[in-house]
């Protein structure tokens, strides 16, 4: 196992290799003055441009530009984002724990979530609780998350002021504006920085202005789930070992909840790490909505500046994400089913 | 002879889209302790849902309509027949893998892929021999030099003891929620185990200590076949439902699978109930024999009787499609098509591709005659003998 984890990271080398050099590709496909643009802030600096690119090597061939922009991130230096005002790296240090803050909360909920509503809708198929089940899934998942996002804040904040957007109250981010020394951002997530700095009301307030965001991120994305799961216990149930389970003596609860949930967990493995993976790409809707500057409303805002460096920066990031949650599927799988072999 | 099971006119019948199947309709059959029954016919006449049935497992959208099924346990005890359909499921729970258990035709899906082979058959043990299992793991306790420190043993014999006088206690369900007493029954999954590999040992398995650690993909088909046998004989039952239990086998392993089942059957079990479409197998290990037809029984009658003299055109048109070793002609088949069972033939369900079928077969359905000594055949025009 620890081999193949080994070898797996190993080979994450060359698949980095093989998309970095895609990304740069597709950004090399601006012109050198499209790209130079990036650089100027104020319409008199338009004279500039064949400087900048000369400055920067912006027509320099592919490989070279490719090379020189390698060194510098294996240096630290993933370029400057405007929308963030600050170097990409730090940009992403800023931004990504609030992202991760919601999905901290989210992915367990919905991963919880879901397969426990599509197990029992798998086994009560056709009945009440399926058709339930089913029915509230599928709204979750057609309304749009704007809509619901909304519907909540209107409720929840603009009727009963219960559950306000935003990260954290005005009085605390002041206080630790205020007087640095006395909080310390372990984290970036208030929740967990908290907690470390035993100021438990911050993380209670923190809480508060997590629940609407989570609620309406776990609504979205659990449908998904539940269908996944709802199949596959199905599918499951109609296997010849059910029977010979039940043949053996063991009770319908016995059947249903070991011998037939765990082999339906596998689809729903794939599919839950997946929504993982996509979730941590940040939510761009909620984020807006509920006023949360995470790492989706940093992305959108680059990419519509054409700010290379964050878009860059950002694909390497997601293309991270997506391979390690892969290893973690994989490994899971060999986890549950005896079949896979990990070699 | 005494009964072990006796179907009276019981009527399954499949809820579909396409309409409602009548996958048996009034079929009575009894089985003698200690006797092997046969049940043939084609595929989809019933065979397996009648084995279902017996055992109350026929999956959705199936449903038992009516009918008596009693079982008598005990071959000394004569006298009422437990109604298993009139049971609540908890004594069928309690029945199922005990006195009845059955063979599965398909091994390769009749055993759950992710778990070990060893887990799948001490669960039956541990579904049913618990009492005696919590009390063997207390006789082990008592003796000295276990290697076990010492008022820790003290708290698992009493745990075991609990075990042993009711396993359903309610204080072992609590146990098993406390955190260090949760792995309480170790030693009873243990001893469960040391069964199944004797269990398996017995059945002929090489090196059983390894095989129970593995998981069926990594056996082969007749190995995978001999852990369904011991699922199945884990507690010695009373009745054992083979269901097309060599259909998939090929032919060496087939063999030794049913020399295995007719060892089995002088040593430890009482009776069997054998289905499959293979005459070959019938004649080889059967005492009688039932034919059956789109959901209908045709001719029970004893092995002999079956084959030297079948009464049901029906069977001796089957008895006619098997090839024989020095066959000179060409092989017969039976004309025509196995029934829809949404709309089954009024009358005798054999009718429309009957040679001997007047106007009475078409209008209503025969009974069942008896024709001989323990033969009977339902036929207006059964062949003479």
């Amino acid at each position: 196992m620890a081999s193949y984890i080994l070898r797996r990271l190993f080979f994450l080398i060359f698949v980095l290799f093989g998309i970095s050099v895609i990304v740069f590709g597709i950004m090399m496909s601006f012109g050198p003055e499209r790209r130079a643009a990036a650089y100027i802030t104020t319409p008199q600096q338009i004279n500039a441009i064949p400087e900048i690119i000369k400055t920067y090597g912006l027509d320099d061939p592919f490989v070279i530009q490719y090379v020189r922009w390698i060194k510098e991130i294996s240096k630290g230096n993933f370029g400057w984002s405007r929308y963030g005002a600050m170097p990409v790296w730090d940009a992403l240090l800023t931004y990504l724990p609030i992202t991760i803050e919601l999905n901290l909360f989210a992915a367990p909920l919905t991963i919880i979530l879901g397969i426990w509503l599509g197990t029992r809708a798998g086994i009560h198929k056709n009945t009440f609780i399926d058709h339930v089940t089913r029915i509230t899934s599928v709204i979750g998942w057609s309304l749009p998350t704007f809509l619901f996002g909304l519907i909540l804040l209107m409720v929840f904040y603009g009727l009963t002021q219960w559950f306000p957007p935003g990260v954290l109250d005005d009085k605390f981010i002041r206080e630790i504006i205020q007087h640095p020394d006395r909080f310390t951002a372990y984290t970036g997530m208030y929740t967990v920085d908290g907690i470390l700095n035993n100021r438990w009301d911050i993380t209670l307030n923190a809480l508060r202005h997590l629940v609407l965001p989570v609620m309406t991120q776990v609504v979205v994305v659990v449908a998904v789930l539940v269908r996944v799961m709802r199949s596959s216990m199905i599918e499951e149930m109609s296997k010849e070992f059910v029977l010979t389970a039940r043949a053996k003596g063991a009770s319908e609860r016995t059947v249903n909840l070991l011998h037939v949930k765990k082999n339906a967990l596998i689809p729903a493995v794939t599919v839950a790490g997946w929504l993982v993976a996509l979730s941590l790409q940040g939510s761009i809707a909620v984020e807006i909505i509920f006023n949360r500057p995470g790492i989706g409303q940093w992305t959108a805002a680059s990419a519509i500046a054409l700010e290379m460096a964050p878009v860059m920066g950002m694909c390497v990031f997601l293309a991270i994400v997506y391979l390690t949650t892969n290893l973690i599927i994989d490994i899971l799988y060999a986890v549950i089913d005896p079949r896979i072999r990990l070699e | 002879m005494a009964k072990v099971i006796e179907i009276k006119d019981v009527n399954t019948n499949f809820y579909t889209y396409e309409g409602i199947i009548k996958a048996l309709d009034s079929v009575s059959l009894t089985i003698d302790h200690g006797s092997t029954f046969g049940l043939v016919g084609e595929s989809g006449c019933g065979k397996s849902v009648t084995a279902r049935s017996i055992m109350r497992i026929v999956q959705e959208p199936g449903k038992i309509e009516s009918g008596k099924i009693l079982f008598y346990p005990d071959p000394n005890k004569n006298g009422e027949g437990v109604d298993l359909l009139q049971k609540p499921e908890s004594y069928m729970r309690d029945l199922r893998g005990d006195k009845i258990s059955m063979i599965f035709q398909e091994p390769n899906s009749a055993l759950n892929p992710i778990f070990t082979i060893g887990f799948q058959i001490s669960e039956s043990l541990l579904f049913h021999r618990k009492k005696e299992l919590c009390q063997s793991v207390v006789d082990d306790l008592g003796k000295t030099g276990n290697g076990l420190f010492i008022p820790l043993s003290a708290l698992l014999k009493k745990i075991y003891e609990i075990g042993a006088r009711n396993p359903e206690a309610l204080l072992l369900g609590l146990f098993s929620r406390i955190p260090i007493l949760k792995r309480w029954d170790r030693l009873l999954k243990k001893k469960a185990l040391n069964r199944s590999i004797e269990l398996i040992d017995d059945l002929g398995i090489p090196n059983p200590q390894e095989v129970v650690k593995l998981y069926p993909h990594n056996l082969s088909g007749g190995m995978k076949q001999r852990v369904v046998i011991a699922i199945a004989l884990a507690c010695h039952p009373v009745l054992l439902i083979a269901d097309e239990a060599t259909s998939n086998l090929d032919v060496t392993i087939q063999a030794q699978i049913l020399n295995l089942l007719k060892e089995l059957k002088k040593k430890e079990i009482s009776s069997v109930l054998l289905i499959t479409h293979d005459l070959g197998v019938v004649a080889h290990t059967c005492d009688r024999v039932g034919v059956m037809y789109a959901g209908q029984l045709c001719e029970v009658a004893d092995v002999r009787d079956i084959f030297e003299n079948p009464r049901h055109p029906y069977t001796s048109a089957l008895l006619g499609s098997v090839p024989k070793l020095l066959q000179k002609k060409t092989l017969q088949s039976i004309e025509g098509n196995v029934p829809n069972l949404v709309n089954p033939p009024e009358g005798c369900r054999f009718h429309p591709r009957c040679q001997y079928k007047t106007d009475i077969c078409s209008e209503k359905a025969p009974p069942m005659e008896e024709v001989g000594t323990n033969h009977s055949v339902a036929c207006y025009h059964h062949l003479s003998g």
